[in-house]
């Protein structure tokens, strides 16, 4: 596990390809100890950035489901508008090229630029040229390649691969740049400030802008039926590139194509606004090259007419195109929104969470859709919080693409009588069964857990072994840093079913309308605080049933086992069903298993079962209390009294990513301030436990490096006085723990409180 | 009738507001003018200071008769040689449409020397007339917009001045203009 090499002697490149595993842990070392306070300033600017800026889109909703359809019609009918864009330039006096291969491309560009005895071509970022290994073809062949972007002219200098689509340099921050450019450039000129740096580059690059023979250039979006092209900047230096040199070369993938002009309208309100969180960058061009206007002759030469070629690369794209899973990954825009708004990349960025050229949560299905399977492996990285998929302007199931590459990532292991055996025993299915130890583990946490109930305090005596821990780390990958939630004397369904017996039947009064899902986190983990989420509904007039404990597929989904996650979802469904049919509200307290019946089981059930299941009310409790509170004009101050509390009225709540991605999550922040109490709330997009993933030995250190963030939020909140955790999901619980080292509650925990 | 003509002065006048706020926003400077050919001229000398050479491109749709004040100015290169294209502190151009939202001006790239001048000269200043503001970005892409241009023509939508967060901080005067200054003929 451990390696002698210092992490901040690790070049990127060399940790790029991550198919091996001790590239990906590596680069996780090489990234928390040199990047990651840049990667989180930057990316958290753009994440406040975006919200800020969508928030003034008052179609914002319209427009991502608009921008879908296109993209969706535009992947369905590819090679139609293929055919048809390749008409359009030509039409205009261009010149097209499919290249199907990146060496094909490469060839092709190379050809074109010593037809024209091409020295030197000045480049705008291209990240499909990074894929393609462009500028290496080039500078082969003898041609000088000027990277004009600011970021990509670090990148060329540093010899690094980019860490994020939009802002590839965004891992350096100023005082490394200028470390860089003095080294590099062997130069005294001071460099002290983003000024110095920028007239320093800006100085070289004008040169190379006056004296270039060719630009090339990369494109958003691209038209059929106009062969325009959209492209989105703000230094300046793509538009030099197309206007200045009379040789323009775009390059992009297949997928950048459009129907139609008129569809710019749509992607120039979203991408910019998604990306870096502005209305609009400085320059968003709109063209249909080649430009009619003269191109610039440098002093002392003769102006020449220009010529335009638009090269697309296929390079896989067809295969993706072809995948059932995979070919959503064409539809992303590269607007990087996937990226600024999760907390693992957020904390490391595209080093570590990202292959040779693709980053972040949608990287893995672009780096397995251009190269291979393994390449994908950082995707590992993607928790499955679903804050991308809320943030995506063309609604990508981002976790989805990801627990699929867990699978094939999966089926690849070899299988082993110990996996297997292990696996039959805890109930993965067949095809689950290669999947390792740690994944099979978590996946059937169940299993583990219901058979530890029956014997609460032998396997809590058990389990605080030391040896015992050493064993779990070893074999499952369980991080002996991590407090195992201690198993209780007696389950949720015990709590519920002893609390039933001491009251006569009769005198219940049942609410058959509402039934509370025991789900097996709360049952096993923490069954008061069902009770105590039961409770507080019986103060708004609700009596809910509590359902059977059953496990939701949400552990093995996360853990890529498909198909084990789809057997529990059917049981499950099975038993749901017949609430469902007839109306019942169902209640959720733990919100990743709210956010399986609300959306991934769409990925699980078959279409009728899940339209049962996307028309049911799925609710999280105080989001039912919320509603109830609103429909009956029920003053839930006088209910529960902040004034009360044995707690105090300070709070510090941190709301679960998917409940926010499930939009349940205003509703307890809201419930709280109307009780009076004083509730400073987090804004993290996750608290870096998400589930699993901080329990696992290998990304402990990101886990809690992620947790620093929320941690320092809790503590700039009670500069004033202490104040009381709160948190609505398991995992998240556990992780305030590990970071604050005092109990945290669950919000219905607190509001009962308030009954004495 | 002289309801519609007042609703659509108000509505016009609205776009400006907007129009001006959103160009501060993105750190443009605006200015609202009458049109003729001399408060234009003083708008632009006033603009470019003391820059001892400006480039111009003439205009594709305003008359050029309105530029023919400034025009006259000595410092004025409607013919600039490339010697003087890269050594000029400020281009002049028409801008075909604006852009209430964001505080953008559209420039046309492919009319004659329009493009070339808006991008290499550190101060930009770009015209344009009040009844050519659009309410959003989306609406250049409409054909029952100004006459649907927006969906023929090369342009750039230039929102502020060129800018990068690559070195670190935002720093404002990249590659392209440092500084832009938009002029709105009323």
């Amino acid at each position: 596990m451990a390696t002698p090499v210092n992490p901040a002697d690790i070049n990127p490149r060399q940790v790029a390809n991550k198919s091996d595993k001790k590239a990906l842990l590596d680069a996780i070392r090489m990234t928390l100890s040199v990047q990651s306070s840049a990667v989180r300033r930057n990316t958290q600017t753009f994440n406040r950035n975006r919200y800020a800026a969508t928030a003034l889109l008052p179609d914002y909703n319209e427009l991502k489901d608009r921008a879908r359809q296109i993209k969706e019609n535009a992947i369905a009918n590819l090679p139609e508008l293929l055919r048809q864009l390749e008409a359009s330039v030509r039409a205009n006096g261009g010149h097209f090229y499919l290249a199907k291969t990146a060496a094909d491309a490469d060839q092709y560009i190379r050809d074109v630029l010593l037809r024209h005895e091409a020295k030197l071509v000045v480049k705008g970022k291209s990240i499909t040229s990074e894929e393609i290994k462009l500028n290496h073809a080039l500078e082969a062949a003898g041609i000088t390649v000027a990277e004009t972007d600011l970021a990509e002219f670090i990148l060329q200098v540093a010899d690094e691969q980019p860490s994020h689509i939009i802002a590839p340099a965004l891992h350096y921050s100023r005082e490394r740049i200028t470390a860089l450019f003095k080294r590099k450039f062997n130069t005294d000129l001071p460099l002290d400030t983003g000024e110095d740096l920028t007239v320093f580059a800006r100085e070289k690059l004008r040169q190379q802008f006056i004296a270039a023979d060719a630009g090339i250039s990369g494109a958003n979006l691209i038209a059929a039926d106009s062969g325009s092209l959209m492209l989105v900047e703000s230094e300046g230096n793509i538009r030099m590139t197309m206007t200045l040199p009379p040789l323009h070369i775009a390059l992009a993938g297949i997928e950048k194509v459009v129907l139609s002009r008129t569809d710019f309208g749509t992607f120039i309100e979203l991408l910019p606004r998604s990306g870096t969180g502005q209305p609009l960058t400085s320059y968003v061009s709109i063209l249909h090259p080649p430009l009619k206007a003269p191109s610039f002759a440098a002093p002392g030469k003769a102006t020449r007419p220009r010529e335009f070629h638009l090269v697309l690369i296929d390079n896989g794209r067809s295969r993706m195109r072809e995948d059932p899973v995979l070919h959503e990954a064409l539809y992303c825009i590269r607007c990087s929104a996937c990226m600024n708004c999760c907390a693992n990349f957020e904390t490391v960025g595209g080093h570590a969470f990202g292959g040779e050229t693709y980053s972040g949560g949608i990287g893995g299905s672009w780096e397995a859709g251009t190269g291979t399977l393994m390449n994908a492996r950082f995707s590992e990285l993607c928790t499955g919080c679903s804050r991308c998929v809320t943030q995506c302007p063309v609604r990508i199931d981002i976790p989805w693409l990801n627990e699929n590459l867990r699978q094939r990532m999966n089926f690849e292991q070899p299988e082993t009588g110990v996996k297997s055996a292990f696996g039959a025993m805890t109930g993965s299915a067949p095809e689950d069964r290669a999947a390792p130890l740690q994944r099979q583990f978590f996946a059937n946490y169940h299993v583990m857990a219901s058979g530890a109930a029956r014997f609460p305090s032998l396997s809590n005596a058990v389990t605080g072994l030391p040896f015992v821990r050493g064993l779990m780390e070893n074999v499952v990958g369980l991080d002996r840093r991590r407090k195992l939630p201690a198993f209780p004397r007696k389950t949720w369904q015990q709590l519920y079913l002893d609390e039933h017996a001491n009251v006569p039947a009769r005198a219940v009064k049942s609410s058959p309308d509402v039934l509370m899902f025991a789900d097996v986190f709360t049952n096993y983990g923490s069954p008061e605080r069902g009770m105590a989420a039961m409770r507080v509904l019986r103060e708004v007039g609700i009596n809910a049933e509590l359902s059977l404990s059953l496990p939701d597929g949400r552990a093995a989904i996360s853990q890529g086992m498909i198909a084990t996650a789809r057997q529990q979802a059917n049981a499950l469904a099975k038993t749901l069903l017949p609430y469902l049919e007839k109306g019942t509200v169902i209640c959720v307290l733990e919100p990743s298993v709210l956010a399986m019946f609300r959306s991934d089981y769409e990925h699980l059930l078959d279409a009728t079962t899940w339209e049962k299941f996307e028309r049911a009310s799925f609710l999280e409790p105080l989001q039912l209390v919320w509603s109830i509170a609103k429909d009956q004009r029920l003053d839930l101050s006088q209910v529960f009294r902040a004034s009360k509390s044995p707690h105090g009225n300070r709070v510090f709540y941190h709301s679960h990513c998917q409940q926010r991605s499930c939009d349940a999550a205003w509703q307890t922040i809201d419930i709280l301030r109307l009780c009076g109490f004083d509730a400073v709330t987090s804004s993290v997009e996750c608290c870096g436990m998400a589930g699993s993933f901080g329990y696992k030995r290998e990304y402990y250190e990101l886990s809690m490096a992620v947790g620093e963030d929320l941690f320092a939020q809790v503590r700039a909140a009670e500069q004033d006085g202490p104040r009381t955790l709160l948190a609505s999901g398991t995992s998240c619980h556990e992780q305030l723990w590990a970071g604050m080292g005092r109990v945290v509650m669950h919000p219905v925990e607190l509001l009962v409180g308030t009954l004495g | 009738m002289l309801d519609f003509f007042m609703q659509q002065a108000m509505a016009q006048s609205s776009l400006v507001e907007d129009f001006a706020a959103a160009a501060i926003q993105a750190v443009a400077t605006v200015q609202v003018i009458d049109r003729s050919p001399v408060t234009l001229r003083d708008a632009i000398l006033q603009a470019v200071a003391d820059a001892s050479r400006i480039l111009y491109a003439p205009p594709q749709e305003l008359p050029a008769s309105l530029f023919s004040e400034f025009a006259a100015d000595p410092r004025v290169r409607a013919n600039a040689t490339p010697d003087e294209m890269v050594n000029s502190a400020a281009g002049v151009t028409e801008a075909f449409a604006a852009v209430a939202s964001t505080g953008s001006v559209c420039i046309d790239v492919s009319f004659e020397r329009t493009g070339i001048v808006s991008l290499m000269a550190p101060l930009q200043v770009a015209v344009v007339a009040v009844e050519n503001i659009v309410p959003q970005p989306r609406d250049l892409f409409r054909a029952d917009v100004l006459d649907g241009r927006g969906l023929r023509r090369d342009f750039v939508f230039v929102t502020g001045p060129s800018a990068t967060a690559d070195m670190g901080p935002l720093v404002r005067g990249v590659h392209g203009p440092h500084k832009l200054h938009i002029i709105v003929l009323r």
